[in-house]
């Protein structure tokens, strides 16, 4: 097969000269791309090309974990990564995500390492028995924790998580999928420690699946996080009698000596404090509901008579209707919109001619208490029938409790038609 | 241990930094996650407009449509959450969730209109 050439771009950061790093061309000749990985990309390059390049690799059959690093975009192990499987065009090779940069392609995985021991990440069996405590393969708790217990520790799963940035507490995919292999284990005895231990963290998952994509392993943290919050839901909120100092104790001799020292002692220092901010936070979204709500009701109810009423301009007819000495009185109709509702509106007008031959509308209203007047031509005069009012002809008042005059509405003649401007 | 200590290293990556196939390698999982928080935003957007100028087809339509958005993919966390549905069914989740949700969203709109 004839050699193909292949551009490998690879971040290059040196402790010395310091910077952001910037990624650096190489170009190769590679002979089978499907018999060559990523891990064979490097070593040639350190070999070929340039000495000083640094990456981290160990067993080269991805059982170590060590060549975790970002190849085009997506975690993997150098190792396990086949070239021919990668899409045409140039290789880019860059560290994993959130850990402190040593050189080139390694990071300082002491915070991942700090993370995985904060859940306690070894058994504690029982102590009481003779005979060693067995999980049958077939039995129920086994098949649950399935592979998870297969993690190698690469560290990719945590390079993928967007939450770990989010949330410096979080302690992130890897430490939560041991803790989950350890719970559900019956014979492991820091079970109240280890979940005051991982509580807070479990929920900080968004359900993305970053870590399940990426994983080399193929194993699933996601399952492994929302089954610890499942477990979270019947766990009861009570003091650990044990605390801190249980796990200090159990803890096998692993040469870490942080181990524990700030995991929480006890549920209520977490837990209450989610629990007062759900509460605050359930008050919060309430209120400003309800104002919403309430605003939207109010402004709805008060709102139309606020507005200014709209004028109407209606045709009552021509000027040789109406008669010098003569009351006519008009059904005026009309729409307006109230709101939301259209309103249809059909009131009485009163048309006459003043002494001065001039056009006078009255609304049919008694300024007494609102009852509807009408015109006595005998004895020409409004009356009310309520309470025996009663209003000349020019609308004044003659007898009786009205205390004020009719009301007019302005009337005007246009081209010989006459028109009432009504609210 | 005191060696390593001195030698100054870099900031950690973050995502996305450096990285030419960032949006390309982005899962199906985190669009989720990113679409209903897109979609959280946009429904208090739209409510506010929805109250303030009623009766546009537009804006309704828009609301319901990121309303469907966000029930759908927040129907798909609560069914994995529970353990109603196994999680390696995640992406073909999104895929039902969203076509019921349209449809659903048909519908109601034909429905109304």
């Amino acid at each position: 097969m004839s050699a193909k050439n292949r551009t490998v771009r690879v971040f290059r950061y040196h402790p010395e000269t310091g910077g952001d790093g910037a990624f650096h061309e190489y170009s190769l000749a590679l002979d089978d791309e499907s018999k060559t990985t990523v891990l064979d990309l490097l070593l040639r390059i350190q070999r070929e090309h340039d000495p000083s390049l640094a990456f981290r690799y160990a067993c080269r059959v991805s059982m170590c974990g060590s060549c975790a690093m970002v190849v085009n975009g997506q975690e993997a192990l150098a190792c396990k990564t086949v070239v021919a499987a990668l899409p045409s065009g140039p290789i880019s090779i860059r560290p994993l995500n959130h850990f402190p940069v040593i050189k080139d392609l390694v990071v300082d995985m002491d915070p991942f390492f700090d993370k995985y021991f904060k859940s306690a990440p070894y058994f504690d069996g029982p102590t009481d028995q003779t005979e060693p405590a067995q999980i049958r393969p077939d039995s129920r708790e086994r098949k649950l924790i399935g592979l998870s217990t297969e993690c190698i520790a690469c560290g990719c799963c945590v390079s993928s998580c967007t939450m770990v940035a989010q949330h410096p507490t979080y302690l992130g995919p890897a430490s939560l999928n041991r803790a989950f292999s350890l719970l559900l284990d019956s014979r492991d005895q820091l079970r109240t420690e280890r979940m005051a231990a991982v509580l807070e963290s479990c929920y900080a998952c968004r359900t993305e699946f970053n870590c399940t994509q990426v994983c080399p392993k193929e194993l699933s943290p996601t399952r492994a996080i929302k089954h610890i919050q499942r477990m979270a839901l019947g766990t009861s909120v009570t003091a650990n009698p044990r605390g801190n100092e249980a796990i200090a104790e159990t803890k096998p001799d692993v040469g870490q000596a942080t181990v524990a020292a700030d995991m929480p002692t006890d549920l209520h220092g977490t837990d209450l404090c989610r629990r007062a901010m759900l509460k605050r936070a359930l008050f919060a979204v309430g209120g400003v509901s309800a104002l919403a709500t309430g605003s939207v009701l109010g402004m709805s109810v008060v709102g139309p008579s606020l507005d200014p009423v709209e004028k109407k301009r209606v045709r009552l007819g021509v000027t040789e209707d109406f008669a010098p000495g003569e009351v006519r009185t008009m059904m005026v109709k009309y729409s307006r919109m109230d709101a939301f509702h259209e309103a249809e509106i059909e009131m009485p007008v009163m048309v006459t001619r003043s002494d001065e031959n001039e056009l006078v509308a009255f609304n049919s209203r008694c300024t007494h208490l609102g009852c509807e007047v009408h015109w006595d031509t005998m004895r020409k005069l409004f009356l009310c029938a309520c309470h025996g009012g009663a209003f000349n002809v020019d609308g004044s008042v003659k007898a009786g409790p009205p205390p004020r005059p009719l009301a007019r509405y302005p009337v005007d003649v246009v081209d010989g038609h006459v028109y009432v401007e009504v609210s | 241990m005191e060696h390593r200590e001195a030698l100054p290293t870099r900031a950690p990556l973050k995502q996305g930094e450096f990285d030419p196939g960032r949006w390309r390698n982005t899962k199906a999982g985190m669009w989720s996650w990113l679409w209903q928080r897109f979609s959280a935003i946009a429904i208090v957007v739209l409510l506010a407009l929805h109250l303030s100028l009623t009766y546009r087809p537009l804006i309704q339509f828009l609301l319901l449509l990121m309303v469907t958005f966000h029930a759908a993919l927040g129907l798909r966390v609560i069914l994995l959450d529970f353990s109603l549905v196994n999680v390696k069914y995640q992406k073909a989740l999104i895929a039902v969730l969203m076509a019921a949700g349209i449809a659903a969203l048909f519908l109601i709109w034909n429905q109304i209109y």
